[in-house]
Formats: C-alpha cells, sequence, structure tokens
C-alpha cells in the first residue's frame, strides 16, 4: 500500500464519530490541563489512563495524543496572558508573549502561536507519516543487543539532556531502573522485592508512580508558595496577525518546525528543548537580537512552533522503536500495552489502521485546536481565574479517583502518595522525575535484553561492540558520558563564549 | 543546599546497600546465565559508586543544584494538612465508602489550603462529591467503595 491509501485509512478510522469525538475530548481536556498551573501534561495523560481501558485502542490512544498537544497550545496562552507557563515547553513564550500582551498586542501573539502551531504540528505529522514506517522496518532487524544498547542510549541521553546536574539525573535513572526490577522477574516469573505485597507483583504501577511524581509533587510545590496569580486585564482584539507579522514570522515558524521535529525524536523533553534552542536561534539570526525579550513576534513564532512539532517527532521512536523517549511516551507505551499491543518494529505493520488513525487524528487534532483555541481564549482566561484553592483540591480528588479506579486497589494511593512525597522532596533537593519514570518504563526491556544477550554470547560483552549497529550506539553512550568533562576542559581557560551561556541558561 | 545534599548522598549509600543484601537472597547467576540477582546487583552497585561521587562532590561544597525558594512555616503547614488528609482519605475510603470519604476529603482541604467560609466549603464540597460520584459511579461505570452509607 502507498502512502496515500494509507491516509485513506486512517482517515477511514479517525472519522468515526467516536473518534471524532474522543479526538475533541482529548484536545480540550488537554488545552485545559496547559491552560491550568498545577497539573502538566504526564499527570493528565496519568490520569486520563485509568479511564482508556474499556475502550477502543486506537480511541484511547486517539484521546491521550490530543491531551497531549492540546497542552502545548493551551500553555503558550498562559504565557503570553499571565506569564506563567502552563506547562515548561512554553516557558520562553513567556519573554516575549507577555512583553506583546503588555503592549496590547495579545491578539497577535495568541494568534501566531495558534497558528505557528497548526503549521508546525502538520509539518511534524507529515514527518511522523514518511519516517517512522521505514525507521520501523529497520527496526525488524534489532536483536537483543541492539534493544539493549538503543535503551542504554536512550537513557544516557535523557540524563545528559535533562536541566540540572547530570549525575542528579543519573542517579534518577538508576533509581527509576530499580523500581522497575520489582515484581516479577521478566525472564524467570521469580518474585523479587515484593515482600508479600499481592499490588507489587506486578510491579510498581505506571500511573500511581507518574500521578504521584507530577501530579501531586507538582501540587505540593505549589501549596508551598501559594502565589496569587493576577490575570493582566487586556482587551484581546484582533486575534489574525497583520501582514508584517506573517512576514516576520514566517521563517521563524518554518525553522522552528524543522528544527523541533528533529530535538524532538531524539530522547529527552523533546518539546521543552526545542522550544529554547527555537529561541535561541531565532535570537541569533536576527538582524535586531537586542529587542528579544521586547516583545518581538519572533521570539512567540519560532519557540511555538518548535514545541508543537517536537510533539509528533517525539512519537518516532517509540511507535517505529517501541522505545518511549520521555515520560509522556513512557505513559503511551503504557496505554498501549493495557490494551495487549506492543508498540516496536512490527506495530506498524500489524495495526496498520491503528498507526494511521492516529496520525490522521493529529491532523484532524489540530485543525480543532485552531479553530477551538482562537474563539475560546476568552473562557480560558476566565478558567484561569478559578482561585487555587478550588482547583488544587479537585486536581488532588482527581488524582486520587484515578489512581483508585486502575483496579479498585487501596494500595495504588499509598504508592502515589509515598511517589508524590518522595518526588517533592527529591525535586527541593534538585531531582528531576522524568529520567527516573522513563528508567522505570524502559528497565524491564533493558534487562531481558540485556540478560538474553549474555545468553547469545555466552557471557562475552563483546557482543555490544562487534555488531555494527551496538557499536555505534554504544559510541553515542560513551561520547554523551564524556562529552561534559571533555567540554569544561575546552571552556575553562577561556572566557565565557556567548553560545556557553545561553547553553547555560537554557 | 550542602546538607541537604549530604542527606540524600547518605540515604542513596544506605539503599544502594540494602539492595545488594535483600539481591543476595536470589538467585545471581553468571555471566553466562544470568538470572533473577543479576541486573538489580549491577544497578545497586552503579547507584553506590554514583552515589559516592556524589557524595564527594557535595563534600567539596560544588555547587549541584538549583537555587530554591525558602518554604515559610504556613507553606510547611498547607504541605503537612494537605498531605495528612489524603493519608486519611485512603484510610478511610474502603471503610466509610466513597460519597463521605470525599465529602469529607474535600472539607478538609478546602479549610487546610486556605480556610474558606463554611457555607463556601459545605457548598462546594457537596457538589464536588455528588458530581465525581455521578461521573465515576454512573456515567463511567467504575465500582466505587459503598462502605457505611451502603450506596
Amino acid at each position: 500500500m502507498d502512502v496515500f491509501s494509507n491516509v485513506a485509512l486512517g482517515f477511514s478510522v479517525a472519522l468515526t464519530p467516536a473518534n471524532l469525538l474522543f479526538c475533541f475530548i482529548g484536545s480540550v481536556v488537554g488545552t485545559l490541563v496547559g491552560v491550568l498551573p498545577g497539573l502538566g501534561p504526564v499527570g493528565a495523560v496519568a490520569f486520563l489512563l485509568s479511564l482508556t481501558f474499556k475502550m477502543e485502542p486506537a480511541t484511547a490512544i486517539i484521546m491521550l495524543a490530543g491531551i497531549y498537544y492540546g497542552a502545548m497550545y493551551g500553555g503558550s496562552t498562559t504565557s503570553i496572558l499571565v506569564n506563567i507557563p502552563g506547562e515548561t515547553a512554553s516557558v520562553v513564550t513567556c519573554l516575549d508573549g507577555y512583553r506583546m500582551a503588555r503592549q496590547g498586542r495579545a491578539g497577535a501573539a495568541l494568534g501566531i502561536s495558534a497558528f505557528g502551531s497548526f503549521i508546525a504540528g502538520t509539518f511534524g505529522v507529515i514527518g511522523l507519516m514518511f519516517l517512522a514506517p521505514p525507521l520501523g522496518r529497520a527496526a525488524l532487524r534489532f536483536g537483543p543487543p541492539e534493544y539493549f544498547a538503543l535503551t542504554l542510549t536512550g537513557l544516557t541521553l535523557v540524563a545528559y539532556l535533562t536541566q540540572g546536574s547530570p549525575i542528579k539525573a543519573l542517579i534518577m535513572t538508576i533509581l527509576g531502573l530499580l523500581a522497575g526490577v520489582v515484581g516479577m522477574d521478566p525472564i524467570s516469573g521469580e518474585e523479587r522485592f515484593t515482600y508479600g505485597s499481592l499490588t507489587l507483583r506486578d510491579g510498581f504501577g505506571l500511573v500511581p508512580v507518574a500521578m504521584g511524581l507530577f501530579g501531586m509533587t507538582e501540587i505540593l510545590e505549589n501549596l508551598a508558595i501559594l502565589a496569587t496569580q493576577s490575570v493582566y486585564e487586556t482587551k484581546i482584539k484582533g486575534l489574525l496577525p497583520n501582514r508584517k507579522d506573517w512576514k516576520d514570522s514566517a521563517w521563524p515558524i518554518a525553522r522552528g518546525s524543522a528544527l523541533g521535529f528533529f530535538l524532538g525524536i531524539l530522547p529527552g523533553p523533546g518539546p521543552v528543548i526545542a522550544s529554547f534552542v527555537s529561541y535561541a536561534l531565532e535570537k541569533r539570526l536576527s538582524r535586531h537580537p537586542e529587542k528579544f525579550g521586547t516583545g518581538v513576534i519572533e521570539g512567540v513564532a519560532g519557540p511555538e512552533s518548535a514545541n508543537n512539532s517536537a510533539t509528533a517527532g517525539s512519537f518516532i521512536p517509540l511507535l517505529s522503536l517501541g522505545i518511549p523517549t520521555s515520560a509522556i511516551m513512557a505513559l503511551f507505551m503504557g496505554a498501549l500495552m493495557i490494551h495487549g499491543i506492543q508498540p516496536g518494529p512490527l506495530f506498524i505493520s500489524k495495526y496498520p489502521d491503528l498507526f494511521w488513525g492516529f496520525i490522521a487524528s493529529m491532523y484532524i487534532g489540530n485543525v480543532m485546536l485552531l479553530v477551538l483555541n482562537l474563539p475560546l481564549i476568552g473562557l480560558w482566561v476566565r478558567l484561569l481565574k478559578t482561585p487555587y484553592v478550588i482547583l488544587f483540591p479537585l486536581i488532588l480528588l482527581f488524582c486520587l479517583i484515578g489512581v483508585y479506579s486502575l483496579n479498585s486497589n487501596v494500595s495504588e494511593i499509598v504508592i502515589m502518595l509515598a511517589f508524590g512525597i518522595l518526588g517533592f522532596f527529591l525535586r527541593r533537593a534538585g531531582f528531576e522525575g522524568a529520567p527516573f519514570i522513563l528508567a522505570m518504563v524502559l528497565g524491564p526491556v533493558m534487562e531481558t535484553s540485556l540478560r538474553q544477550s549474555l545468553l547469545i554470547s555466552r557471557g562475552s560483552f563483546g557482543i555490544f561492540v562487534t555488531r555494527p549497529i551496538c557499536a555505534v550506539l554504544m559510541g553515542l553512550t560513551l561520547l554523551f558520558m564524556l562529552w561534559p568533562m571533555i567540554w569544561k576542559r575546552k571552556t575553562a581557560g577561556k572566557d565565557r563564549s556567548p553560545s556557553a551561556q545561553e547553553n547555560a541558561s537554557s | 543546599m550542602k546538607r541537604a545534599d549530604v542527606t540524600v548522598a547518605l540515604i542513596l549509600i544506605g539503599l544502594a546497600a540494602f539492595v545488594l543484601l535483600e539481591a543476595g537472597k536470589l538467585s545471581f547467576g553468571s555471566m553466562r546465565v544470568p538470572r533473577t540477582a543479576f541486573f538489580p546487583v549491577i544497578l545497586a552497585t552503579l547507584l553506590l559508586i554514583l552515589s559516592l561521587i556524589f557524595l564527594g562532590q557535595a563534600l567539596r561544597g560544588a555547587p549541584t543544584g538549583r537555587g530554591i525558594d525558602r518554604i515559610e512555616a504556613e507553606g510547611w503547614f498547607r504541605i503537612g494538612a494537605t498531605l495528612v488528609t489524603l493519608v486519611g482519605f485512603a484510610l478511610a475510603l474502603e471503610r466509610l465508602g466513597f460519597l463521605l470519604s470525599t465529602l469529607l476529603l474535600m472539607v478538609l482541604l478546602l479549610r487546610a489550603i486556605e480556610p474558606q467560609a463554611w457555607p463556601k466549603v459545605i457548598a462546594v464540597a457537596l457538589v464536588t462529591s455528588l458530581v465525581a460520584y455521578a461521573i465515576f459511579g454512573w456515567l463511567l461505570g467504575i465500582p466505587l467503595p459503598a462502605g457505611v452509607l451502603g450506596i
């Protein structure tokens, strides 16, 4: 089948009434999550995961994807209007977006971010459509050693790309892998570290841990310092950017789309990094870099496009290799596996309706968001004024019910609370949750492939360097581990160049 | 920051030692035929090494963390009160039932985070617990514990 018949198949799946409805629900909930502080996309996907058990797998993944890219749209709204990023991928949008709003150009900023997101999102989906299938076919030749190398490279990359100190991220990765060990041995079925608990026999559940580390931790942090938010009162008029705005934004959107897509494929918080890199790039290329930060439209158009195409890009490793590259992709993997579907090289050929339906739904979702977001901005702003005192109890209640409804098991609530408290204190000590959750999901894949590789090679670790793909991946891993040291030595003597400063600040 | 880092490092070293001890009770196998304890032992060893490096860095006072805002006494109170309420909910859920526990949860949270006027607390708590019950119990058909009310 060629691409066109595949796309036609996809639309036939995505356009069924149920899937359209859930695509819509996902997009709206996602926007809501992006707008409201206190619950990020990871927490929201974790929460809604428990509601997708009874759905068709296609419907489930369509809705969850809607939440993910909806949050990217919604996050920018609060950055621009209130100077509070709804989620981390729109932090940079505050820089120029909020200044634009202060100058009475909120409409243009919101408009260009919605259009930029739409264009970049569409670009990302097209990239995903053309890149994932061949990659999946190539991955068919992967054996256990390749999978081990792949997970190792992924986890190392994430550890080094996560903000903050690499050693802390590495420690979190190891802790996550250890958490993934709890439960039954994936090869022999023996129980490990369960201490007689029935709940722990299947290991720590992804949902309670993710909700604890992301949902609860975030609320606790917000409770620590109860900021009173003030929405900047402004008449939002003229959502359509004018001709000059378009001229200024055209290249930033194009560059942001391409950049975001490729950064999204790499392991790590793709959308976040993409938005920062795009901002730095636009500033570098601009003829008036000194104006960045005072409300220039390029500073909104570039990053907002980049984070949306990164969203699409980040699905590639999961759908073609079966390797999630961020916390949210780990949850998508969980969502598919609940339905007995193993993402990986066989995924696209085995479930063409699912893959192409999902792709088509992302096109539809992007259109929906464009149509939905522009006229509804007033509503989102009003929602923003919901006082925290009402909002936080509601979010906590949703977390509790969501976790309980998984298996009607109170132990899952206890696990969530434990990880929430743990995550809160760890984050205060500078340890982030993302490497942990990713490592926890990849742990069993990594262990199985490591042990199988050693069985094949009769105990020789040489198997990881003699196979070409493995050797390349291992080389990459080594390079990444040694990079900070090389970098330090190179820059130690010299004055810090502007680029080093930018890297450090992002 | 330094004291916090040292504390975390020591806890991590303790954890690594604990995992090594516990994994000792499982079968390790060999390089040729790795068994259940193989992977955990590797991980715990790595954790031990990383924590020791981290401890060294912390003792030398190397800046590793981000600057964080100090939490005032009120903040700790809000966090503490919220956590106690959530743990209470977990304990009460199957005894009191969903509706009653949720009602209590909402009342306590609305008072704990920033005390609201009682009429508002009661109204919000009643509405949210009933709506949550309707959505999750009826609409989505999730089995919720009935408890003492029997519904």
